[in-house]
């Protein structure tokens, strides 16, 4: 016998993995303490634990992190599989498989926009930086001249500032 | 009363472009160093006309009063 299997993208980023949850209409919920108190599921669930709207015999299929990953929990036979809420664009069930598939496709989309993201947040912090040098510089140049005696005119030309110091001797 | 000029040009990552006038020879290379705290961050040093017509005119006083 042989056989060939794919493992699904490792779901490590929380953020994305929502943000795939939402693509393929399974209407993520984060499981908190009040949310344990009506919902349930027979091996358990805990705070922190990412519902879907798929549900089968053991109770909401559900993604907890373990082992640095996400890992969805569901019944391995899937009885009783149904796609439970009324907002789901499709409300049809698909096998585990399937939709750990288009989650996975989703995961992917949404994982090289969360890299966008923190790329456009570092750009922007460099930026900051930049800025940030700049102005001290400019502060620390006028401060001295003008503990030396200098006259201070200052020009700012696009990026560039110019800073004209003179003074008699 | 002479006048000594600056003008620092701040550009857009913080780097310093210094040029003085009005100072008498290595005295606006001191001057700049106590204005713009320079120790150790100094990438290029060009010095102008003035600053060897002075250097020029001190070796010409030296000369003169060793001649004396």
């Amino acid at each position: 016998m042989s056989a060939v299997i794919k493992t699904t993208t490792p779901f490590t980023i929380q953020e994305v993995l929502l943000e795939a949850l939402e693509a393929v209409g399974a209407e993520p919920e984060t499981v908190t303490t009040e949310s344990l108190q009506v919902q349930s599921h027979r091996g358990g669930l805990k705070v922190g634990d990412i519902l879907t709207n798929r549900t089968d015999y053991n109770g909401p299929q559900h993604f907890r992190f373990e082992g640095g990953r996400w890992i969805l929990r569901h019944d391995s036979d899937e009885m009783n599989g149904i796609v439970t809420a009324v907002g789901a664009a499709s409300r049809e069930y698909r096998r585990v498989a399937q939709f750990l598939a288009s989650v996975s496709k989703e995961y992917g989309a949404a994982y090289q926009r969360h890299l966008d993201k923190l790329a456009e947040q570092e750009r922007a912090r460099v930026e900051e930086a930049r800025k940030a040098r700049v102005e001290a510089t400019r502060k620390q140049v006028i401060t001295n001249a003008k503990a030396q005696g200098y006259s201070v005119k200052e020009v700012r030309n696009g990026n560039k500032i110019q800073v004209v110091l003179t003074r008699t001797v | 009363m002479p006048e000594q000029k600056v003008v620092v040009t701040i550009d857009e990552d913080g780097g310093l472009t210094a040029k003085t006038s009005g100072f008498k020879g290595e005295t606006c290379l001191s001057a700049l160093d106590e204005l713009l705290s320079l120790d150790g961050v100094i990438s290029h040093v060009k010095t102008t006309d003035e600053y060897h017509q002075e250097q020029m005119l001190k070796r010409r006083r030296k000369q003169e009063v060793k001649g004396n």
